[in-house]
């Protein structure tokens, strides 16, 4: 128990930059059907400038298809997209990239057969003026972003597919840094990383997060969770069980709400 | 020495081309003994180059069908569909034959939108929609001048094919190479001045210079062999063949599409990983339907070059060419499960496969034997494609 609440400290923590006073991104009675089966049923969420939400829930559960929704990678059946304040449609990910959103999604979305300057890039290369690929602008760009992520990160003309899991994930992260994502859906971005490399994750959470960019993180790691988070959302069977303080609830608590959707009582649930 | 192996490990030689490349050279030195010095003649390599040019321009576009995790199984259907077409509009109706290969372009592309589109928005495996075309038009190759042979007899249309007049005689010859050498030089000084104004680590001049010296060597050795190719009651020696120069330069232009364009790289991101293009926003199935609409440019040009070959169309132009074009991309180093595959590489694999079958012909070996053999030369190289992954790894 007391793990827990040293947890909660740190959450604390890390809440200090959240700017509640203008709405980033607010997801209002989204739907989404798959054939006959509600993945998503009715869930509104509301996120702020330098402000961490986890989205939790079991497998299945729709949170992965709902940050899909926003990310552009599936259609939305209805429901609206508010993006500061303005309604919003993302129909396509170049839609969603062109909002400021950008995705880490936890099979990391590589090309594994390309280099990590090609993938760092891909859908969005930079051109010369003749409308061919800027590849030693692309080069020396992409070597900046990933020296600052991981200093030891040289070998970036080779295929992705040959490097560590802990390199692989810089690649998916320098996207959202390069691209100045002002909304980032992060999907397990620790699920296959060792401890440094998911403290680095951390640590760049945290400067994020100063920078006032706004993240959805999917996990179901609760260390990560507590660590991380500001607020947390938990789903069950496509709908919403209830948003939290992520300082007001316990682990305990939380594991309640997503095994079997009850609402911790006593605890008021949190918009912002 | 320590830096020597350090230089040359950075500068990421492909070993699979330098071993095809000592395959080839293999295969030309054993097939000229055997031959008594037959070929490696003038004459042979001449014929050996121009036969290759169908297959070879075909195989350049396969490479990215099969990197882009489809195939085409139709090819030599609709190439001899198309070729037809283009003969029965010059014979029997007497069209023009710039009109007439517009009209087979027009064809190819109608027919590879249809085949693209099947693909690429309905969902059905490229697999079997081209298998039915592999049938459907064999049969419209038929149904075109209701099988009768189309004879050709356009002077100029007759030199695409290469043949009596389809040199570009020695002089241009030369010109040619030298300008590509030339080419060749300015383009490696560009890319070194270009890394160094970015601060990307280059190779040392010495082995620049060395990699670009091979091409170099390879190419002004061509034009001496073709100069030196004389038919006896002919002026002037034949030079480069024509079809050779439509190949090489389709080639080129493929190889740039692959290489300097978000087209090509993105045809490689879908081979390498579909659900990751789509995620990062690539334009699927655009990108799709425009590398079938290169295909159906690209079959047109091999229709013309095949026609003029044989100096007419027959409904049996490109009977069985879907192997052949598949086999010299997977002797090439393309990989069936995608993502992976040069166009260099399906030009000496279609070099490779050139220069089998025709050294077994010289040697009068019987068909069969060489179906026989030609057949085991492909399962061998995909043998030796899947023992070359594990070996450096590159797994898919």
């Amino acid at each position: 128990m007391s793990a827990v609440l040293s947890r909660g400290g740190q959450a604390q923590d890390a809440k200090r930059a959240v700017d509640t006073s203008k709405c980033l991104v607010e997801l209002s009675h989204i739907n989404k059907a798959f054939g006959g089966v509600h993945a998503v049923e009715d869930v509104s969420i509301k996120l702020y400038p330098g402000e961490v939400v986890a989205v939790l829930g079991h497998n299945g559960a729709g949170k992965s298809t709902l940050m899909k929704m926003l990310a552009g990678a599936y259609p939305i059946d209805s429901g609206d997209v508010i993006i500061s304040g303005e309604k919003v449609h993302v129909r396509t990910p170049a839609d969603a990239q062109n909002l400021g959103i950008e995705s880490i999604y936890q099979t990391l979305a590589l090309a594994d057969n390309l280099d990590s300057v090609a993938n760092l890039f891909l859908g969005r290369e930079l051109l010369t003026r003749w409308r061919t690929l800027d590849d030693h602008r692309m080069d020396a760009d992409a070597r900046k972003v990933f020296e600052r992520l991981n200093k030891n990160f040289t070998n970036v003309r080779i295929p992705v597919r040959r490097l560590s899991g802990g390199q692989r994930q810089v690649v998916a992260i320098s996207r959202a840094i390069y691209f100045n994502a002002r909304i980032l859906i992060m999907d397990e971005p620790t699920a296959a990383l060792g401890p440094e490399e998911t403290a680095m994750v951390g640590n760049l959470v945290r400067q994020l997060k100063a920078d006032g960019v706004g993240i959805f993180l999917i996990s179901h790691d609760m260390h990560d969770v507590f660590a991380l988070s500001d607020r947390l959302a938990v789903m069950k069977n496509g709908r919403l069980v209830g948003t939290y303080r992520t300082a007001d609830v316990t682990e305990d608590e939380v594991l309640g709400m997503i095994i079997g959707g009850r609402r911790p009582e006593g605890k008021a649930q949190a918009e912002r | 020495m320590n830096g020597l192996t350090h230089s040359i490990k950075r500068a990421q030689v492909d070993w699979r081309m330098v071993l095809m490349s000592a395959v080839l050279v293999v295969i030309a030195l054993v097939f000229n003994i055997l031959s008594d010095g037959i070929f490696l003649s003038a004459e042979n390599l001449y014929n050996i180059a121009q036969q290759t040019a169908v297959v070879g321009i075909l195989a350049t576009i396969m490479v990215l069908i099969i990197v882009a995790r489809h195939i085409d199984l139709s090819v030599g259907s609709v190439m001899g569909f198309v070729g037809v077409l283009i003969a029965f509009l010059m014979y029997t109706l007497d069209w023009s034959w710039p009109a007439a290969c517009l009209a087979g372009l027009a064809a190819a592309i109608a027919v590879s939108m249809y085949q693209g589109a099947l693909t690429a928005f309905i969902g059905v495996p490229s697999f079997v929609v081209t298998l039915g075309g592999l049938m459907s038009f064999r049969g419209a190759a038929y149904l075109v001048a209701d099988g009768k042979t189309q004879p050709l007899s356009d002077a100029f249309f007759l030199q695409l094919g290469g043949g009596y007049n389809g040199g570009i005689g020695t002089t241009a010859s030369w010109v040619l190479g030298a300008l590509m050498c030339v080419g060749l030089v300015v383009s490696t000084i560009s890319r070194r001045q270009a890394k160094k104004t970015y601060g990307v680590p280059i190779n040392p001049a010495w082995l620049d210079a060395a990699i670009v010296l091979i091409p170099i060597v390879i190419v002004l050795g061509f034009v001496a062999v073709m100069n030196t190719y004389h038919i006896p009651n002919k002026a002037e020696p034949q030079g480069i063949p024509i079809p050779v120069l439509i190949w090489g330069a389709v080639a080129m232009f493929v190889s740039f599409l692959v290489h300097r364009t978000r087209f090509g790289r993105y045809i490689f991101a879908m081979g390498g990983n579909p659900d990751a293009a789509a995620l990062v926003g690539i334009p699927v199935r655009k990108v799709t339907m425009l590398l079938f609409f290169l295909l159906s440019v690209l079959i047109t040009i091999a229709a013309v070059v095949a026609i003029s070959r044989l100096n007419a169309g027959t409904n049996s132009v490109g009977n069985n060419l879907e192997l052949l074009v598949i086999a010299a991309t997977v002797i090439g180093g393309t990989a069936l499960a995608g993502g992976s595959g040069t166009i260099i590489g399906s030009v000496l694999g279609a070099l490779i496969m050139q220069s089998i079958d025709s050294g077994m012909l010289l040697l009068d070996i019987s068909i069969g034997t060489r179906y026989v053999i030609i057949g085991q030369v492909l399962i061998a190289a995909v043998v030796f494609d899947v023992a070359y992954r594990k070996w450096t790894g590159d797994v898919l």
